[in-house]
């Protein structure tokens, strides 16, 4: 397997405050990567330092099995990328700042500019001054940017920010297209569960600069909590149903009853019978899945109320 | 190192768009423009009783209406107003990546940063020696248009060899200030700092220590005052640590923003 990225005990410290703490990451050639987590968990600082503009106090960082140092050249012939907010030369059109990108990467033909103002849809904007550009569009040239010399890895900090959904949309394919059938690998941060979970193959959710957790976007199914509700008109009468036959019935705030047990997800029928033979009949009997957002929020240890 | 030539098309891309070289060639006018004023006062003196205040402020600054005191006028004027002026293109062209936000494009790219240091740094000398060009005809126009006495060959080569000498001094001398826009990551350190070396430059120019000062040397050698070759190695010595600090820190320092 070759790796695209791969770090080992990566860690930054700013004085007292450790931004990043012992990061291990490998990501595999042509995968795409998620990287989650809260405003201030430490993704641009690891972004940052995959891309040798900070220099890490701890650990090191190898992109394409090249050791990543502060000022090198190397390995950024092949690497694209948009770190925070993408800003550009406002004084210089969307032209003139893809040009400007396109002659830091020698090699690129000079065809690649007007290729990539088409595929982002920028050519109604091409010669308009990109300090005049809506959010929208400054976010498509600082992904053109990124693309434009044909990169092999990809590392976009937020790449959604900004769009529209049609935008969102029309950037995630793009992504998808170029991972599956140009085999780059796409390294990108978030910090919305819901919007990497429809184009990665992988996430790490990152907390207080330590990483929580790694895994396959296919295990989210089976990681998130599902319960029963219910409501009935006689509360008592169906706890002591639910009772005598081991379910352990919950109140919920908004007058709604909870049944966490796997046996009534699996069965929610058993469950209505029983209310029914004790002349509480269901008024409403669903099961739920938790959200992506109520998920991630629980493994990094914040339910909702706390938000 | 053809992309050598890149990146200067894009410094100059930058700075050309960016409108301020128009409006730098426009502001350093003011030098000649008032050198010329100062001496068209000189050559009228009834109108420089009229004007009072101002006359006795040119009667003070210029010796004489003729060419080389024209001459020397416009190279202390450009020495001082060169300085300040060549410390903002300077500033302007570093810092606006910091205050733009547009540095980190060029922290990961596959060229060296000593080539995008050295891309700028051509640009701003370039920059700065078409302006002086620009000073430098516009006041021999001017000076042929107040018809000034003294016009000899010899006179006007050496009012010229010293405006040379004075504009070119502070041209090297302005390269620190490259690295305090680095350091500040915009422009206010190093124009905070301008105005601090200008009230010091003085100070040490009165207390007889000028020729040791870097950015006092300028306009020394406009005042025709004798100068060791020391004081023109410090101001190149000035020159090239601006250089290697800037290029240190682009190399070393974190760029967090």
């Amino acid at each position: 397997m070759t790796l695209a990225i791969e770090t080992h005990a990566l860690g930054k410290r700013y004085g007292a405050v450790t931004a990043v703490n012992d990061l291990s990451l490998r990501v595999a050639e042509g995968e795409i990567y998620a990287f989650l987590g809260l405003n201030g968990a430490g993704k641009t600082t690891t972004i940052r330092m995959l891309l040798g503009m900070i220099k890490p106090t701890a650990g090191y960082a190898s992109v394409f099995n090249t050791r990543v140092r502060l000022g090198s050249q190397e390995p950024w012939s092949q690497v694209g990328y948009l770190v925070e907010i993408p800003y550009a030369y406002p004084e210089l059109s969307v032209y003139e700042n893809l040009e400007v990108a396109r002659r830091l990467h020698p090699g690129t033909p000079p065809g690649a500019v007007s290729q990539m103002i088409e595929r982002l849809g920028l050519a109604a904007y091409a010669d308009r001054r990109a300090g005049t550009l809506s959010q929208g569009n400054a976010q498509r040239l600082g992904i053109a940017k990124a693309l434009l010399h044909e990169p092999r890895l990809l590392i976009l900090d937020e790449p959604a920010n900004g769009l529209d959904p049609a935008g969102i949309v029309e950037i995630r394919e793009l992504l998808r297209e170029l991972a599956y059938q140009k085999d780059v690998t796409v390294f990108m941060s978030s910090h919305i569960l819901a919007e990497v979970a429809r184009l990665a193959g992988r996430i790490g959710i990152i907390h207080q600069g330590r990483l929580l957790r790694e895994l396959e976007v296919d295990e989210l199914e089976g990681e998130r909590r599902k319960r029963l509700l219910l409501q009935v008109d006689n509360p008592e009468a169906a706890r002591s149903a639910l009772s005598a036959e081991g379910y352990a019935l919950e109140n919920l705030t908004d007058g709604k009853l909870q049944v966490s047990d796997p046996k009534a997800i699996e069965h929610p029928e058993r469950i209505a019978t029983l209310l029914v033979g004790a002349n509480t009949p269901p008024k409403m009997l669903v099961v739920e899945q938790e959200d992506l957002e109520d998920y991630f929020l629980r493994l990094v240890g914040m339910d909702g109320d706390q938000v | 190192m053809s992309f050598l030539g890149d990146l200067i098309w894009i410094e100059s891309r930058k700075a050309w768009r960016s409108r301020i070289p128009l409006i730098s060639a426009l502001g350093f006018l003011i030098m000649p423009i008032a050198s010329a004023f100062l001496i068209f006062v000189i050559k009228n003196p009834q109108l420089a009783r009229q004007l009072g205040l101002v006359s006795a402020k040119a009667n003070i600054l210029v010796s004489a209406a003729d060419w080389p005191a024209y001459l020397k006028l416009v190279a202390e004027a450009c020495a001082m107003g060169g300085f300040f002026l060549f410390c903002l293109i300077t500033s302007w062209t570093f810092g606006r990546e910091f205050a733009d936000h547009t540095v980190k494009d060029l922290l990961a790219v596959p060229v060296p940063r000593l080539s995008l240091l050295l891309a700028k740094f051509f640009v701003v000398t370039i920059w700065s020696i078409a302006l002086a060009v620009e000073i430098y005809l516009v006041s021999m126009v001017v000076g042929w248009l107040l018809r000034l006495d003294g016009g000899t060959s010899s006179a006007l080569l050496d009012g010229s060899i010293i405006l040379l000498i004075a504009v070119a001094l502070a041209i090297v001398s302005v390269t620190p200030f490259a690295f305090l826009a680095s350091v500040g990551r915009g422009y206010l350190l190093p124009l905070g700092i301008v105005v601090l070396i200008a009230i010091v430059s003085n100070l040490v120019a009165v207390a007889g220590w000028g020729d040791y000062f870097p950015w006092s040397v300028a306009g020394m050698v406009t005042q025709g005052e004798p100068l060791a070759p020391v004081s023109y190695v410090i101001v190149l010595l000035t020159g090239l640590v601006g250089i290697l600090l800037t290029y240190l820190w682009w190399m070393r320092a974190d760029q967090s923003r």
